[in-house]
């Protein structure tokens, strides 16, 4: 409302600069109280946030990989996940190549995984045969089983090179995690940060490093 | 009416007074008073060191985690793991005892209480008089007893620390501020106040008595800490949440004047 | 931007037209804020209302995120109370306001109590006003009750050890139905698991339902004001009350003076204060439920120990001195008292029951029946306060002289029930005992002697 317009004393008796003093309190006080309210959310937010408890069972774990075979897998828990440890073959190794046109993203542009293991093998270039990957299906958190034999396989395919399928909703992903085209998922499966101390990998901890 | 109010109010604050005065004073055990200044960190500092060289052996803190140790005293996570943990352990990891609970008690007969929130459920001046007042007692299973605390189980686990003090006699009521001005000596065969007792220190530890109870003032104030680590965000927090209030009360005040010049 | 302006006001309009079709909003806006009418001369004694209701929603509030990381088992209760303490992100916060809530949440309720007390807000016609706040107080102190157990440390243990064995006095039943209550023969995992259910949910139930019934009941006859008159007595050509204003805005505005003043004192007892120098969280609190061994002395939280001393009190002389005053009472009855013969015969033989009951009766099923019986006494106060006028501005001499002594009586008795007993301190609370019945006993003849002012015809109030 233009508040020249109006005559200085309004119906209910007020003048327009009680009216204005009026206002700017509400405004002043609503305000304030909006802040507070606020920041009174907070710590009842926050409090539902992982604890130190939690925090602590998340933390780094070790695995000592000096007696995985060649081909071996196994899966070690971090966070309450299963992160797969996976000494590739060299016919592994090769036919992550023959497959990639079956693939939605070969190159891992979309996925979750640190740097140092944003490639083709999806695997620190230190190590590239080692797969450390979250075995934790992108589409509704399932678990997939591993198909570690290459060739035909009744879930993967004739031209499966071997991968991971998983039961609940039929998503395939290849021996990097990588996912097919044309399944549920659509992203491949994630890398959680790791490094290397002689023959123990620390998983969940990479000290911040980027190769 | 005003003279009822003021009777009420003074009737409430009287008895709110007196109770609290009251609960605050014990049971009546004359124990020495500890000058803690919970924002010392080099004081706290120093009982941590303490708490885990000599108490954590035998005792848990079962409640306290290394981590938040040593976020809330400004402990480097290097040293923290180098000094005051076990190699087998987490960082984020509770400090349990390494001693299982049933050889504690097969070698005490009790096993020893958990530490984690000793200072609430004593008093930090308890906590302070009692590790000063181990004397040796050969007629105690031990071979130590403590003035404060007859017949405890535990035996002195610092006398490498304090020395060996033997007790000389217990100090009446209106004599006790006269000889408190020894408590700061430092000689040998001098004597010492502490609680209601005067000791003498037969033979010398590392430390000087002056030394001792300032460790044992670390010690209390690291004690103090453990049993509520949020004390130190607590009151920080509280000083903006009661600025910001007395704001929002001032704005109350002005908001219901100027509504209430409607009403005559 | 007029133009626009009145059409978002047309929209809304719009739409709390269709809601108001379909559910009274605009209604009970209107019925219960925007045109309830209350006396402009609220002092503030008036705040303790809206407080208390502030503190059971920050209760509710508090206690359900404590109820995310509290255990209700004896194996772990103690620790996730620390956990909660230590690990979890601001559970410190979110304790601590819970704890010095419920403390606060009493503090607010004995003074909302007694401003009714002293303007006379239980008398006719607000009597079911004062009833139903009376079920709340009593459903409040089995809340707290029940709520300490929960930490699960020594004081909790042995607090309800000692609270449920009151039962036990109960004849014939009272063993059995003790460990019914338990479910088992100790304070026990059980009894934690059951206090635990009726804390976090029967009680804040039936609580928040009687806080309705409260405020539907007060709206039902208004609000009284500290000058104990009915504002409805004069009115003006439109039926409202010449000296009352609208709920909203104006007590709203009010309100929130005592609210923001109120949180000052509560939160800076929260950040600065959070133990009380061990009144509000006791020291043998802090150590885990050990069966084994008894605290040095075991005493509840401050605002259960006026009734807690008389609990204590009730010894063979205590009994030995109410049956004297009961006999004196009779003696008085038929040589002074102006009432009929027939009540003078049904006060005798009451009376003659009770000294019976006195004379066989145990101190430690006498002191379960006082205890009860100092709670029942708010229940009767509407009947037992005969005055011709509700304010204490206006009251005569002596009831002022009697409410002073009661207040005495009732602040020495819970101090005396947060100590230790001796010999002194027992004959005190047994002398404040019975000057806390005499306070009840006594008021249909007090409150009708005596002068009393003249009471205005419109409520004091000067503008400022």
């Amino acid at each position: 409302m233009a508040d020249n317009n109006v005559s200085d004393v309004n119906a209910d008796g007020m003048s327009v600069e009680d009216r204005k003093r009026r206002r700017f309190l509400t405004g002043m006080t609503a305000g304030f109280g909006a802040i507070g309210a606020g920041v009174a959310v907070v710590p009842f937010v926050m409090s539902m946030a992982p604890s130190e408890r939690a925090k602590n069972a998340g933390a780094p774990v070790q695995f000592d990989f000096s007696k995985l075979q060649e081909g071996q897998m196994v899966k070690v828990e971090w966070r309450g996940k299963p992160v797969v440890l996976l000494q590739r073959t060299s016919e592994m190794m090769a036919g992550l190549e023959q497959i990639e046109g079956n693939l939605a993203d070969a190159g891992s542009a979309s996925s979750s995984q640190p740097v140092y293991a944003q490639n083709n093998k999806r695997s620190d270039a230190a190590r590239p045969e080692l797969l450390v990957m979250e075995g934790v299906c992108t589409h509704l958190g399932c678990s997939p089983v591993e198909k570690l034999a290459l060739g035909p396989d009744p879930e993967m395919g004739d031209d499966s090179q071997g991968g991971f399928f998983c039961p609940c909703h039929g998503s395939k992903f290849d021996l990097a995690g990588r996912v097919y085209k044309n399944v549920p998922a659509t992203t491949n499966m994630a890398i959680p940060p790791y490094r290397f101390e002689g023959l123990v990998i620390h998983i969940g901890d990479d000290e911040g490093r980027i190769t | 009416m005003k003279k009822l109010s003021l009777l009420v109010v003074a009737l409430v604050s009287a008895a709110v007074i007196g109770s609290s005065a009251f609960a605050a004073g014990g049971h009546g055990a004359v124990v020495d008073q500890v000058h803690m200044n919970m924002s010392d960190k080099a004081s706290l500092q120093n009982g941590a060191k303490i708490f885990v060289n000599y108490c954590l052996s035998c005792h848990s803190a079962q409640y306290s985690r290394y981590n938040r140790v040593a976020k809330d005293l400004d402990i480097p996570l290097w040293q923290l793991k180098e000094n005051l943990m076990f190699t087998t352990e987490k960082e984020g990891d509770l400090m349990k005892t390494t001693m299982p609970a049933e050889n504690a008690k097969a070698w005490f007969g009790v096993a020893p209480p958990d530490l984690s929130l000793v200072a609430r459920v004593r008093s930090p001046d308890w906590i302070y008089t009692y590790l000063r007042a181990f004397y040796i007692d050969e007629s105690s299973p031990s071979g130590w007893n403590n003035s404060l605390f007859e017949n405890v189980a535990m035996p002195h686990a610092m006398y490498e620390l304090q020395g060996v003090q033997k007790i000389v006699g217990k100090v009446d009521a209106d004599s006790h501020g006269a000889i408190d001005a020894h408590a700061s000596s430092d000689a040998v065969g001098d004597h010492k106040v502490v609680g209601d007792t005067i000791f003498e220190l037969s033979h010398p530890g590392k430390l000087t008595p002056v030394e001792f109870d300032k460790s044992m003032t670390d010690l209390t104030t690291f004690l103090s800490y453990m049993a509520e680590p949020a004390q130190l965000q607590r009151k920080t927090i509280g000083v903006y949440t009661i600025a910001f209030l007395i704001i929002l009360l001032i704005l109350c005040i002005l908001l219901k004047k100027e509504y209430w010049r409607d009403v005559h | 931007m007029a133009i626009h302006r009145h059409d978002n006001h047309k929209s809304a309009n719009a739409v709390m037209e269709w809601v108001d079709k379909r559910f009274p909003a605009t209604k009970v806006w209107n019925e219960h804020l925007a045109e309830y009418m209350a006396a402009k001369n609220f002092n503030f004694w008036y705040f303790f209302g809206s407080l208390a209701i502030l503190m059971l929603v920050l209760q509710l509030a508090t206690g359900i995120f404590l109820t995310m990381h509290y255990k209700p088992d004896a194996e772990l209760a103690f620790a996730s109370v620390e956990y909660i303490m230590r690990d979890v992100p601001f559970g410190w916060l979110v304790r601590y306001l819970h704890s010095t809530g419920a403390s606060m949440f009493f503090v607010v309720v004995y003074l909302h109590m007694f401003r009714g007390v002293i303007y006379g807000s239980h008398r006719e016609p607000r009597e079911l006003v004062w009833l139903i706040g009376c079920v709340i107080f009593v459903a409040l102190m089995a809340e707290a009750f029940m709520g300490y157990l929960l930490p699960w440390g020594n004081m909790s243990y042995w607090g309800a050890q000692v609270i449920l064995s009151l039962f036990d006095v109960i004849p014939y039943v009272g063993p059995a139905l003790t460990e019914w209550i338990r479910g088992d023969f100790v304070i026990s995992d059980a009894t934690l698991n059951r206090f635990f259910a009726f804390h976090v949910i029967l009680l804040p139930l039936i609580l928040v339902a009687l806080v309705f019934l409260h405020l539907v009941a007060l709206h039902q006859v208004g609000s009284n004001n500290p000058d104990g008159i009915e504002i409805y007595d004069h009115v003006d050509e439109d039926g409202k009350p010449l000296d009352g204003i609208a709920f909203f805005p104006y007590i709203v505005v009010k309100d929130l003076i005592g609210v923001a003043g109120f949180l000052i004192i509560y939160l800076g007892n929260v950040f600065f204060w959070p133990d009380g120098g061990g009144v509000l969280l006791e020291k043998d609190n802090f150590a885990p439920a050990n069966s084994l061994q008894t605290p040095p002395d075991i005493v509840p939280l401050w605002y259960f120990t006026p009734f807690y001393s008389i609990l204590r009190a009730s010894t063979t002389s205590l009994l030995f001195a109410l049956e004297i005053i009961t006999g004196l009472i009779v003696l008085w009855l038929w040589i002074r008292a102006k009432v009929s013969i027939k009540a003078k015969i049904g006060f005798t033989l009451l009376a003659i029951g009770v000294f019976l009951g006195l004379l066989f009766g145990s101190g430690k099923a006498w002191g379960v029946i006082l205890m009860a019986a100092a709670i029942v006494c708010f229940f009767l106060l509407p009947w037992l306060d005969r005055s011709p006028v509700y304010s204490i501005r206006y009251r005569s001499l002596p009831f002022k002289i009697a409410l002073v002594l009661f207040l005495a009586a009732f602040f020495i008795l819970g101090y005396l029930g947060m100590n230790s007993p001796t010999p002194g301190r027992t004959l005190l609370a047994q002398i404040c005992t019975v000057a806390y019945f005499a306070f009840f006993a006594l008021m249909p003849w007090f409150t009708s002697i005596g002068k009393t002012k003249p009471e205005p015809s419109r409520v004091v109030y000067e503008a400022h």
